[in-house]
């Protein structure tokens, strides 16, 4: 199979194409950074321009920005404390009903979020098929800040499951087989080993999964409601401040992106560290 | 093996996705592009209207097609305070009509409005709950009761401003503390009127303010109106006006003649609206 497949692909091309081919893929890759480096780059110029910095440290903004951490974090730590098993009994177990968990756990990816706030509200709302059951007893999640953090949840653990099942799947069983006649036990085989050797594929998971719950709109507006402090997350509040106030709604917005930028360079420091270490 | 087949298959539905999509695209620029040809089959009137108009707007689009052969009424529906917003960055609207002078007035200054804006029609607030009234809200001041769950729309929307107004009356007759203990209330704030009506048709908001004309068929079954003192209320006036950046300007006036007309007035009060006069 492999043969075929590399003789598939082998280059039966003359040596001129393929520099208008690299030409034509450089290009693509300039168009790719241009069109994502221009709106990031005109926020900070209207920033700048509209002298709007002191919006980022309104109240509104810092609650929403303080917000968004407390309930990514909530989130992020639901998801890989519970999606970490899940996604290795996907790979590595055999069972009935597989493949359709398989793509159970695919469709928030593909939902659209406003459709899953829907969804939730109808489930988790006070008249919602188990919200209702809640209600009973005196509890109500809409218009709280639980209702963020399951919106957040439900969008987001797809990224993480998927990526570390993927993950997992990698670590090759020859390997984990060896450490267990070296007398390991199944426990200490996945922390030893499967664990270290799928570390990157988690990490990867993990935030691509905290950067879809970040931007978390739709799923959250509508089943959790909108309201400073518990339930106005940084994108509902570049969103209701759109509609009052637009030098309010970009700073927000180059806040939002400072902050992903700042995390997103943290992980992937600690991760290479990490990794580093291991080795 | 495996692997193979499932790339090509993804590749397949790719492809035809993008296909129908760019299909779709071709055709609707065809139809742009016979603008010019034959005029009278491709014209468009595009209304940017307050949410709370949207059954009778939407009624008065048909009415105005039917008038109008040839002519495709597009409709936007968001609070005032957004729509004003999307008018000021360049959004391609040819009437504006909103739930309140301020919007308009603002439109006015930026000179974004062709001619004089016309009050069209009248609204009141009231308060809605859902039929059970899980927070027995039996009366206006029953809203400042603690632990009532209730929605308003966003700040700067006019169902919301208006509210405010009225709870800075109602201070003077139930004690100083009445409009903040109403707002504590507050657990969510909704992005226009309907939104907010919207948490007290499922269920899960205890109240809402809204406009009389919100109280529509469709809704009737699951929420109950409990009406706000007369002397209180405020009197919502709705301004429509033709804008400058309209592509089609004599469509433009003749939705506003068509709103201000026995026929609209007709439909609007019909849709629980109040007339101008």
């Amino acid at each position: 199979m492999k043969e075929r497949g590399k003789e598939d692909f082998s280059p039966r091309v003359s040596p001129r194409s393929d520099t208008l081919a690299s030409g034509l893929a450089v290009a693509a890759l300039a168009l790719v950074a241009g069109f994502i480096s221009l709106p990031i780059l005109s926020l900070v110029i209207w920033t700048v321009s509209e002298d709007s910095w002191r919006a980022m440290a309104s109240p509104v903004a810092i609650d929403a920005l303080l917000l968004s951490m407390r309930t990514t974090a909530i989130s992020m730590f639901i998801i890989i404390l519970v999606g970490t098993p899940a996604a290795y009994v996907l790979a590595r177990a055999d069972f009935r009903g597989k493949r359709l968990v398989d793509a159970l756990v695919d469709i928030p990816a593909v939902l659209p979020p406003s459709a899953a706030g829907i969804a939730l509200l109808l489930t988790f709302g006070r008249f919602g098929l188990v919200g209702r059951y809640f209600d009973a007893f005196g509890v109500t999640i809409s218009f709280t800040t639980a209702a963020v953090v399951m919106a957040e949840i439900f969008v987001a653990a797809h990224f993480y499951v998927r990526q570390a099942s993927i993950g997992f799947a990698e670590v090759r069983r020859d390997v984990e087989e060896a450490a267990m006649v070296d007398g390991a036990g199944r426990f200490s085989v996945f922390t030893r080993v499967t664990f270290p050797l799928a570390f990157p594929a988690l990490v990867a998971g993990a935030v691509t999964a905290w950067a879809r719950a970040l931007g978390e709109f739709g799923g959250t507006v509508i089943f959790a409601g909108s309201f400073r402090g518990i339930t106005q997350t940084i994108p509902l509040a570049i969103f209701a401040e759109f509609q009052s106030d637009i030098d309010a709604a970009v700073a927000l917005s180059v806040l939002v992106l400072g902050f992903a930028f700042v995390v997103i360079l943290a992980v992937r420091y600690l991760a290479a560290r990490m990794t580093e270490n291991q080795v | 093996m495996n692997l193979r087949v499932h790339l090509r298959f993804l590749t397949a539905l790719m492809s035809a996705i993008v296909l129908v999509g760019f299909t779709g695209c071709g055709q609707s620029s065809n139809n742009s592009g016979s603008d010019g040809a034959d005029k009278k089959q491709g014209r468009t009137l595009t209304i940017f209207a307050a949410s709370s108009l949207i059954d009778a707007f939407g009624e008065l689009g048909k009415t105005f097609e039917k008038q109008n052969e040839g002519v495709e009424v597009k409709q936007s529906f968001e609070s005032s305070s957004t729509l004003l917003i999307q008018i000021q960055q360049g959004a391609p609207a040819d009437v504006f009509a909103s739930a309140a002078q301020e919007e308009m007035d603002t439109a006015m200054k930026d000179g974004l409005v062709a001619g004089k804006p016309e009050v069209f029609v009248k609204n009141r607030e009231i308060i809605m709950v859902p039929n059970d009234n899980p927070a027995n809200i039996e009366s206006f001041q029953d809203v400042a009761n603690p632990g009532v769950r209730l929605v308003l729309a966003q700040r700067d929307v006019p169902a919301a401003d208006y509210a405010l107004q009225i709870l800075d009356k109602a201070n003077a007759r139930y004690g100083d503390n009445f409009e903040k203990q109403v707002l504590s209330n507050v657990v969510s704030r909704e992005s226009d009127v309907r939104a907010s009506v919207n948490r007290v048709v499922v269920g899960d908001a205890d109240a809402t303010f809204g406009y009389a004309s919100d109280y529509t068929i469709d809704i009737r079954d699951r929420v109950m109106v409990v009406p706000i003192p007369p002397d209180l209320n405020i009197i919502a006036t709705y301004p429509v006006a033709a804008l400058k950046g309209a592509k089609d300007p004599e469509l433009a006036k003749k939705w506003v003649e068509l709103v201000t007309s026995k026929d609209g007035q007709h439909v609007l009060q019909k849709w629980n609206f109040e007339p101008a006069a």
